[in-house]
């Protein structure tokens, strides 16, 4: 099992991206998947969003709001204490998604995931519509913070990209990678989910028929794909992290557990979603049975086992 | 007992252009019956039994003064906590000099820790490292190493705390030691950081008992300064129902010497509505629990972007000297929708503005709205007003605006903003006051307490002089005349507020609201007029003194 299953902390994803970007679209398919997770879905309350998407898993209802302003507004805290809510249920959520406000800053709610007790940061996910982010990011009221937002991501997801045609997709992901420089973008269709890549699964994915295709303009997108990685032995962590940090684009999220020599030796938590990466020592009681096993989750075609085991040996 | 109460002064200034200079108010059930000299009164006098109060007989009785934007909750929080700024507070229980530096600091904190029963802890505010040097957790143990010390930064957005608050606050230290708006070598927590901090000291700062003591310390305040009216720009920052209830407990009381117009914070649609239309039912709703002294109305409060003396304001270019950015307290697309479905209901909206992008995105919206829906007289206000142009203040007159503006900016931040925020050009035409008056846009001041005093004498002088803490002159033609000063405490207050039938000036049938002043401010000048002391207030025809002067 994962991390999450020893007394670890939280994983805590936040989805963001300006208004109109199929944030709520997402969450809802999210919640109507059956991908096994136990979930805590946290989301703001600016503009008429569905409030009957708004629960968790097993239909707790749980609503915050995250207005935005200065601390000195809102010592009430709607956000921390919603997180205390849902930290405190039992069983405890395997996974809190956030959903933040259009016009938040990413990196003020994902302070949240890294330093609220019991939560650790999963990923930024910054959904940008296709259609509609280029105007957007010139707007006089909100482009600079269209254009910021994209630049906290761990990874963009171009959204609505069945609504335009295949060139207008071709010339939006190319200025979503110019514009977020250094994250991978992807592209969703409606109704596409890949739970694999918003929620932390630790599992290989197994997918009976990955190469649907798929109605719309554009070409069916390839599924996912993924490769176990196995290392035996203890590990230099200096190359361990150049290897997170050289992977290509294309390795959308790693997880696994490795060993280190010398002073920072001992079993390690290892993860990568999208440009954001972390080692942290296993905590006391984590099942260590694999000691030296990595899920890395991909596009097809791109994960060669071994390119990335060799990356982390030498 | 006699029918009325004919109080004389030395002089009456009534703001009534009508008849703006009077000698005598006679007054019944709180309410005036007539205004002139008791010469010209002698039809009533003959007619009604009276008494003659001479109280104010070497005083100069004004219309009760009104602030339209203040923040009793906020207040309440801040007031139980011991202030230490760089700029001094008069407060009605404590003088506070200005404390200057580093050691100024110290030893105000060593005479609070003695003060203070063992074991309580020290909520100070007002720290700033610009005068005060940097603090941080050792420095405030050699204060103590046993009470925990909260050291909350002027700016609101940061605080600094001893060991002794830290194992107070039973802290998850490696929870704090990730967060990156945490420093606990420090001991300081700033931005989302503070929320972690507020975690465990929010129940504190917001229990019954401690939170109605702060109101209280608030009620003094604002008698303190001369009110009788005072708006509370946005009920509901901690929870409506329970600031509801804390001020029924506190301010509705026979010893409560002003009225409080409530404006509810309205971002919806949030709770049980799920439509706008829900929403502005639900707003709709509230006047339906007024009291004598806390009303509700038709006004509602929107928020564009940041605050000012959080340095979150939204700007047109070239925007921030240091290229950073505000941030929006609302979507623009959601504000345009709320902002519509306030206006078609007829309600009036008021709008938190301190850049001028975020002045745009309310005019830009008010004009929208005019095109689709015209109204008149609909009162939109642009609330604190920081950074506009001249331009944009002929567009609010066009489209019938009128403005709440925050003149104390110019006191204590326009020089700090010219040298650090925006430059000089912007920064000496904050609160662009002189714009306003001859574009014929109506605008009143406030203080928008606790981010300024709550004196409505002191911010008409900072209006009409625009002199910052350090004696220079910024934006001389943005100064308003000293009419539209007082103005804009008395009269143009009331319009702000929706309550020019009731109070801002003084004649037949408003009410018995006065501030009697030791000096008449059109005889001491715009120069002299923070200086001018203030015997008490009337309110609704009884008697209310300042006791300590």
């Amino acid at each position: 099992m994962g991390a999450h299953a020893s007394k670890g902390l939280v994983p805590v994803t936040v989805i963001a991206g300006y208004l109109g970007a199929g944030k709520t679209t997402l969450i809802n398919e999210l919640l109507a998947h059956d991908h096994g997770r136990r979930l805590a879905v946290l989301v703001n309350d600016f503009g008429a969003v569905n409030i009957d998407a708004v629960l968790i898993a097993d239909h707790d209802g749980q609503t915050i709001s995250l207005k935005n302003g200065c601390v000195c507004c809102s010592i009430a805290d709607e956000l921390g204490d919603a997180l205390d809510r849902v930290l405190a249920l039992e069983p405890a959520p395997d996974q809190i998604v956030i959903e933040a406000s259009g016009v938040a800053d990413p990196a003020n709610v994902a302070a949240y995931g890294q330093g609220w007790p019991g939560c650790r940061l999963d990923a930024v996910v910054v959904l940008a519509d296709a259609e509609t982010v280029q105007a957007k990011s010139r707007d006089q009221f909100v482009g600079e913070l269209v254009v910021r937002q994209l630049r906290r991501a761990d990874i963009v997801m171009a959204t609505k990209c069945d609504l335009v045609t295949e060139a207008e997709r071709e010339a939006a992901l190319a200025w979503l990678a110019e514009t977020a420089a250094g994250a991978p973008i992807l592209t969703r269709r409606a109704g596409q989910l890949e739970p694999e890549l918003l929620l932390e699964t630790a599992q290989p994915i197994e997918r009976p028929s990955p190469q649907q295709p798929h109605p719309g303009n554009g070409p069916a997108e390839p599924a996912f794909d993924s490769a176990v990685v196995e290392v035996n032995g203890t590990l230099d962590r200096d190359r361990v992290e150049a290897a997170l940090r050289d992977w290509p684009d294309s390795v959308l999220r790693v997880k696994g557990t490795l060993r280190f020599n010398g002073a920072v030796g001992g079993l390690h938590i290892v993860q990568r979603v999208g440009r954001r990466w972390s080692i942290e020592p296993a905590p006391d009681g984590f099942n260590s049975s694999h000691t030296g096993k990595l899920v890395v989750i991909g596009l097809p075609g791109t994960l060669h086992r071994r390119y990335l085991a060799s990356s982390l040996l030498n | 007992m006699a029918d009325m109460t004919v109080f004389v002064a030395r002089t009456v200034r009534t703001m009534e252009p009508s008849l703006p200079v009077a000698e005598a108010v006679a007054v019944r059930d709180g309410r005036i019956v007539e205004v002139g000299t008791l010469d010209t009164m002698r039809p009533w006098l003959e007619s009604h039994s009276h008494e003659i109060d001479d109280t104010f007989k070497d005083h100069c009785i004004m219309p009760g003064f009104i602030d339209p934007h203040l923040h009793p909750s906020m207040a309440a929080i801040l007031l139980p906590m011991h202030f230490t700024t760089a700029v001094g507070w008069d407060l009605p229980w404590e003088d506070i000099g200005p404390v200057r530096d580093s050691e100024q600091f110290h030893a105000r904190m060593e005479s609070l820790d003695a003060a203070l029963a063992p074991g309580d802890p020290l909520f100070t505010f007002g720290h700033h490292p610009i005068w005060h040097g940097p603090i941080d957790r050792s420095a405030l143990n050699q204060i103590s190493t046993t009470r925990p010390i909260v050291a909350w930064h002027r700016g609101y957005h940061s605080i600094t705390v001893n060991d002794a608050c830290l194992r107070w606050m039973d802290l998850d230290t490696a929870a704090a030691g990730r967060h990156p708006q945490v420093d606990l070598d420090a001991g300081k927590f700033f931005e989302t950081g503070l929320s972690v901090a507020l975690r465990h000291l929010r129940g504190y700062l917001l229990e019954t008992e401690r939170f109605r003591a702060g109101l209280d310390r608030m009620r003094q305040v604002i008698h303190h300064g001369g009110h009788t009216t005072i708006g509370d720009a946005a009920l509901g920052f901690y929870g409506f129902e329970q600031e509801w209830d804390h001020l029924q407990a506190v301010m509705e009381q026979p010893d409560t010497p002003f009225r409080i117009q409530l404006m509810p914070f309205a971002m919806g649609p949030e709770g049980d509505e799920r439509t706008d239309d829900e929403f502005v039912e639900r707003v709709l709703s509230y006047p339906s629990r007024n009291t004598h002294r806390l009303r509700f109305s038709d006004h509602a409060k929107m928020f564009a972007d940041g605050g000012f003396f959080a340095e979150l304001l939204m700007l047109k270019p070239p925007g921030h000297l240091d290229g950073r950015h505000g941030e929006w307290m609302t979507p623009p697309e959601r504000f345009e929708a709320v902002a519509r479905a306030l206006w078609n209901a007829g309600l009036r909206i008021h709008v938190h503005t301190s850049g001028d992008l975020g002045v745009e995105l309310a005019l830009s919206t008010l004009e929208k709205l005019q095109w689709e829906h015209p109204r008149f007289d609909h009162r939109f206000t642009f609330e604190h007003f920081g950074i506009s142009s001249a331009q944009q203040v002929d567009r609010m007159a066009a489209v019938g605006a009128v403005a709440s503006v925050n003149a104390y900016y110019v006191y204590e931040l326009a020089e700090a903003f010219a040298a650090r925020a925006v430059g000089y050009e912007r920064a000496s035409q904050i609160s662009r006051l002189g714009s306003l008056e001859r574009a014929g846009v109506r605008f009143a001041v406030h203080s928008d307490f606790p981010m300024a005093p709550a004196k409505p004498l002191n911010n008409a002088w900072v209006a009409a002089n625009r002199l910052t803490e350090s004696g220079a002159v910024m934006g001389a033609t943005e100064r308003a005349s000293l009419e539209a000063a007082i103005k804009a405490i008395t009269t143009n207050a009331a319009y702000v507020l929706g309550l020019e039938e009731e109070i801002g000036s003084l004649r037949w049938g408003k009410r018995a609201d006065f501030t009697v002043l030791e000096a008449d401010p059109y005889e001491v000048g715009a120069e002299a007029l923070r200086d001018i002391a203030i015997w008490g207030t009337v309110f609704e025809g009884h008697k209310f003194p300042i006791r300590d002067g």
